[in-house]
C-alpha cells in the first residue's frame, strides 16, 4: 500500500516552481526534471525545472522558442539509458534531448501522419535497449524509434477495439519489457508486447474503483501492479496485475518547502490561511463532479497528468492545475 | 421549405444562436420553425467539443489562473455547441448580471457563474435570482461578504433591485436597506483567506482555490423587516419571492429580453424616461412571465413564436455583440475542431472589438446595440471577419468554396455566384446596393481564390455586422 509522503512545488511563472507542469522524471543523477507548459505558452513560464527530493532547486532550461533546445508546449519527459532527458513538444511535434544540466543534445521529429512523423506527442518512454516509444496521439498510434530518432515500428489506429486508440496519452515500459499505454479516450490501459502485439486491456468507463475516466498516465512496478493517473476522476488508482483495484488515492497535499517559505515571508496571507478550513463541505450546488471538487479543495489532486515510479518505489503524481508534485511511498512491502 | 421560411429560421438562429451554416439551416428547416424553437429551448443530447478536450489541450482553460482561460473555455463551448440558446442565454445573463475579473480575480469562480447561467438560464426567474444571490462571484463582486448582521453593506441589495430585477424608481432607499438586512450572512466560505488572496492577486501556493457559498446564521439579521410593503422576518429567499411578484420586475426583464433578442432599446439608464419601442410586445412578454410563474423558458417560447420577433422589420436590425460576432465567424470557419494555441489570439480579438468576457466596464455591463460600433472597433470587426473568411485553408471556408464551385459554377453569372456565396454563409441577406457591389466584384473569375475573396468581401459588409 502507498502512503502520502510529501509535496514539492509552488506556482511560479519562472525559476523555482512550476506553471502547469506536465510530467516528472526521477533521473539517475538523483535529480527531478519537470517540464512546464505555462498558462498561455508564456515567454517565462515554459521551461523544465530541475530540483531534488529535498526541494533543492538547480535551475531551468528549455525555454520558449522554436530553436534547438527550446520548447513551445512540453508535454512529457523521460530519461534515456545514456542519461539524457528527452522532452516531447506537442506544438513542435518533436522530441528534444538535453543533458543533465539542460544543454541541448539533439532533436528530431516532423509533423505529419506518415511513418515516423508525429502529430502532438504527449507521452514517451524508453525500453531497456534505449529505444523510445512515442504516443502519437492525433495519429492514434504508438511509434518506436531509436534514441536518435530513427524509425523502428508503429502500431495502432483510431478506434476502440483491441490495439486501437483514442487520443492516447502517457505510456510506460514495464520491468518485463511490455508497453502500457493510457488509452485516454477509451477509458482503459492497454498492454502490448515489445513488438506492439496486444496483450491485455484494463479498466472500463466509470467512477467506481477499478473503473477509469480518461486516464492520462500509467506506471508499472516489478510485480506488474499498475499505478494509473485517473485524470477524469481526479485520482490515482493502484491496480493489481490483472486490473483489480487495490488502492484509490484522491490526494492529500500539504505545504511544500517552497510553499512554506512563501508563507514565512507573507505573514498576512499565512495568518488568514491558518484560520481557513481548507477541506470544506461543499454546497450541493457543486454536485459530485470530481473536477469541480478539486477546484474548490486545495489538497485534492487536480488534473493529475502523469504518474511515475522511481527505483525506490516512490510514486510521483504531477498535477497540472495545482502546479505541484505529490509523492507517495510504500507503506508496506509488496 | 420556401425561401421565406429559410430566411426566418436563419433569423431565429442569428438571434437565438450564433448564426448558422447552410447545412445546419437545412437540418433546422426540415424540422420546421416551431419545432426548431422547441429544440433550442429544450435541447436533447446537447453536445459540444467537451470539457475533457478543452481541459487536456488548453491547460489554462482548465486551471483558470486568470479570467481569459475561463473565457476561452466558454468560447470553445459557444463555437462548437449544438445547443446554442443555452450559451446565448448565458451571454444574456452575463450582460445583465455583469461580473468581472478586476474584483473577482479568480477565473474559476467566474467560470462557475457562467456555468450556472448556462444550466439554469431558462429556469424560473425566482430560481435564477436565488442562484445569483448565492453565486460566489456575485457575492464578491458586490461585497456581500461585507454585509453583516450588525453592519450592512448595501451594494448587492441596491444592484439586485436597480440592475437585476426592478429598475430604478420602483423601490425606496428603505427597501434597499431592508433588502440588505435580509441578505446578511450570505457570504463565501473561508472569507478572510479568500479575500486576502484576492486583494493580493495571490495564486500561491498551488493556484486558485474556487470560492463556495456559505450561509452564516450567526451573522444574519433575523429581525423584522418591511420590504415593498410586506413585513416579516425575511431572509433572502423571501425578498426574491417578493421581487418576482412585481409588475416592474416582469417589465424590466421583458424589456431586457426584447433588447437582446428582438430590437435595440436605448441604454438601461434611459428606460425610466423612454417608453419601449414596442409596448405591446413588452405586454405580451409580461403576460407570459406571470402566466408561467416567472418561467424564462415560457417567456422565450412566447418571444420566438411572436409576430414581433418574426417580423422582417427587425431582421438585420441589431448590431452583433463582439463575442457573438467572433463566435459566429469561428463557427462558420470551423477552425477549432479541437483546442489549439491559435485560440489565444483569436479570443483576444473580442477585446479589441470592445468586449472582454468576464471583464465588463462596470456593474451595468456593456452598453449594447449601436454603441458596440466606433471607428476603431468597426475596423477590428471587419478585419477579423474578412481575414477569417478569406483563408481558404480553414475547414469551414474550404467546404463552402467546394460547394460554391461545384457543378455549374464556371457558367454562373456574377449575380448567381454572389447569391450562392450569400446562401452558403447561412442564407445571408444583403441590401440591393450591397449586392450590386458584390456582383461588380465577382466578375467571371471562378477560381477558389476568387471565391474566397468574394466570401471575404461579403463578410466585410455592413449587413454582416448585424444579426
Amino acid at each position: 500500500m502507498l502512503e502520502y509522503w510529501q509535496t514539492i512545488g509552488i506556482v511560479a511563472m519562472e525559476g523555482r516552481g512550476f506553471e502547469y507542469p506536465t510530467d516528472t522524471v526521477a533521473a539517475q543523477n538523483g535529480r527531478l526534471y519537470v517540464p512546464n507548459r505555462s498558462r498561455d505558452f508564456g515567454e517565462r513560464g515554459v521551461r523544465v525545472t530541475i530540483f531534488d527530493l529535498d526541494s533543492e532547486y538547480y535551475g531551468t532550461f528549455g525555454h520558449l522558442g522554436e530553436g534547438d533546445g527550446q520548447l513551445i508546449s512540453p508535454t512529457c519527459a523521460a530519461e534515456s539509458g545514456q542519461g539524457h532527458i528527452y522532452v516531447a513538444d506537442d506544438y513542435m511535434h518533436r522530441i528534444t534531448a538535453f543533458d543533465y544540466d539542460g544543454g541541448f543534445v539533439a532533436c528530431w521529429g516532423t509533423h505529419g501522419a506518415g511513418e515516423g512523423e508525429l502529430n502532438g506527442p504527449p507521452g514517451i518512454a524508453f525500453d531497456s535497449r534505449d529505444n523510445i516509444y512515442v504516443a502519437d496521439t492525433h495519429n492514434s498510434r504508438v511509434q518506436k524509434f531509436t534514441s536518435s530518432g530513427a524509425f523502428l515500428n508503429t502500431f495502432g489506429s483510431q478506434g476502440s477495439s483491441e490495439g486501437q486508440f483514442r487520443l492516447p496519452w502517457g505510456l510506460t515500459v514495464a520491468p518485463n519489457g511490455d508497453l502500457y499505454v493510457a488509452d485516454w479516450g477509451n477509458d482503459r490501459i492497454q498492454r502490448f508486447s515489445p513488438e506492439g502485439d496486444f496483450v491485455a486491456a484494463y479498466g472500463e468507463s466509470g467512477r467506481e474503483d477499478g473503473q477509469l475516466r480518461r486516464p492520462s498516465g500509467v506506471a508499472v512496478d516489478e510485480t506488474g501492479r499498475m499505478y494509473v493517473s485517473d485524470w477524469g476522476n481526479e485520482r490515482v488508482q493502484v491496480l493489481d496485475a490483472d486490473g483489480a483495484p487495490i488502492q484509490v488515492l484522491r490526494g492529500e497535499a500539504t505545504l511544500s518547502k517552497w510553499a512554506a517559505g512563501f508563507m514565512e515571508t507573507n505573514r498576512e496571507e499565512a495568518a488568514a490561511r491558518a484560520t481557513a478550513n481548507l477541506k470544506p463541505d461543499l454546497p450541493d450546488v457543486y454536485g459530485d463532479d470530481p473536477h469541480t471538487q478539486s477546484a474548490h479543495v486545495e489538497s485534492l489532486f487536480w488534473a493529475p497528468v502523469s504518474v511515475k515510479l522511481d527505483d525506490a518505489g516512490r510514486v510521483y503524481v504531477t498535477e497540472a492545475n495545482r502546479h505541484r508534485i505529490q509523492i507517495y511511498r510504500r507503506k508496506s512491502p509488496i | 421549405m420556401t425561401q421565406p421560411d429559410i430566411a426566418l429560421i436563419a433569423h431565429l438562429m442569428r438571434r437565438a444562436g450564433f448564426g448558422v451554416t447552410r447545412q445546419e439551416l437545412d437540418a433546422y428547416a426540415a424540422r420546421g420553425y416551431e419545432a426548431t424553437v422547441e429544440d433550442l429551448l429544450d435541447p436533447k443530447d446537447a453536445e459540444w467539443l467537451g470539457d475533457d478536450m478543452v481541459r487536456r489541450f488548453d491547460l489554462e482553460a482548465s486551471g483558470m489562473i486568470n479570467a481569459p482561460g475561463s473565457s476561452r473555455n466558454w468560447v470553445y463551448r459557444m463555437i462548437t455547441t449544438n445547443a446554442p440558446l443555452l450559451d446565448k442565454m448565458a451571454l444574456f445573463w452575463h450582460g445583465i448580471f455583469a461580473t468581472g475579473v478586476p474584483k473577482v480575480i479568480n477565473g474559476r469562480v467566474l467560470y462557475d457563474q457562467i456555468n450556472t447561467f448556462r444550466r439554469h438560464g431558462m429556469d424560473g426567474f425566482d430560481s435564477i435570482l436565488l442562484r445569483l444571490a448565492k453565486d460566489p462571484a456575485m457575492i464578491v463582486w458586490l461585497d456581500n461578504q461585507e454585509n453583516h448582521g450588525d453592519a450592512i453593506n448595501e451594494n448587492w441589495a441596491r444592484e439586485l433591485l436597480e440592475l437585476f430585477s426592478m429598475g430604478v424608481g420602483n423601490y425606496t432607499e428603505d427597501d434597499i436597506k431592508e433588502c440588505a438586512r435580509a441578505f446578511t450572512g450570505w457570504t463565501i466560505g473561508n472569507t478572510e483567506y479568500m479575500m486576502v488572496r484576492s486583494m493580493r492577486d495571490s495564486d500561491w501556493p498551488y493556484g486558485r482555490i474556487a470560492y463556495h457559498f456559505d450561509y452564516r446564521p450567526d451573522d444574519h439579521d433575523d429581525g423584522e423587516k418591511t420590504f415593498l410593503g410586506h413585513t416579516g422576518n425575511f431572509n433572502g429567499e423571501d425578498i426574491i419571492a417578493i421581487i418576482c411578484q412585481q409588475d416592474s420586475t416582469a417589465r424590466f426583464i421583458s424589456r431586457h429580453l426584447y433588447h437582446f433578442f428582438v430590437a435595440d432599446e436605448p441604454p438601461v439608464p434611459a428606460w425610466p424616461y423612454t417608453p419601449p419601442r414596442d409596448p405591446e410586445a413588452i405586454n405580451t412578454l409580461v403576460r407570459a412571465y406571470f402566466d408561467s410563474g416567472y418561467d424564462m423558458k415560457s417567456v422565450l417560447r412566447t418571444l420566438f413564436n411572436s409576430d414581433f420577433f418574426k417580423s422582417e422589420d427587425v431582421r438585420y436590425g441589431k448590431v452583433k455583440g463582439p463575442a457573438e460576432f467572433l463566435v459566429g465567424v469561428l463557427r462558420m470557419t470551423g477552425e477549432f475542431d479541437m483546442p489549439r494555441r491559435d485560440m489565444i489570439p483569436r479570443y483576444r480579438q473580442t477585446v479589441w472589438m470592445g468586449q472582454e468576457l468576464s471583464n465588463p466596464p462596470s456593474v451595468e455591463g456593456w452598453h449594447e446595440g449601436a454603441e458596440w460600433i466606433d471607428t476603431g472597433t468597426l475596423v477590428e470587426r471587419i478585419n477579423f471577419a474578412s481575414e477569417q473568411f478569406g483563408d481558404a485553408g480553414k475547414p469551414g471556408v474550404s467546404a463552402m468554396i467546394d460547394r460554391i464551385c461545384s457543378g455549374d459554377a464556371v457558367r454562373l453569372s456574377p449575380e448567381n455566384l454572389v447569391d450562392r456565396c450569400l446562401d452558403e454563409m447561412g442564407a445571408f441577406s444583403v441590401s440591393d446596393k450591397t449586392r450590386d457591389t458584390l456582383v461588380r466584384f465577382a466578375g467571371y473569375d471562378r477560381s477558389r481564390e476568387s471565391v474566397a475573396h468574394l466570401l471575404r468581401l461579403s463578410a466585410s459588409t455592413q449587413e454582416f455586422q448585424m444579426a
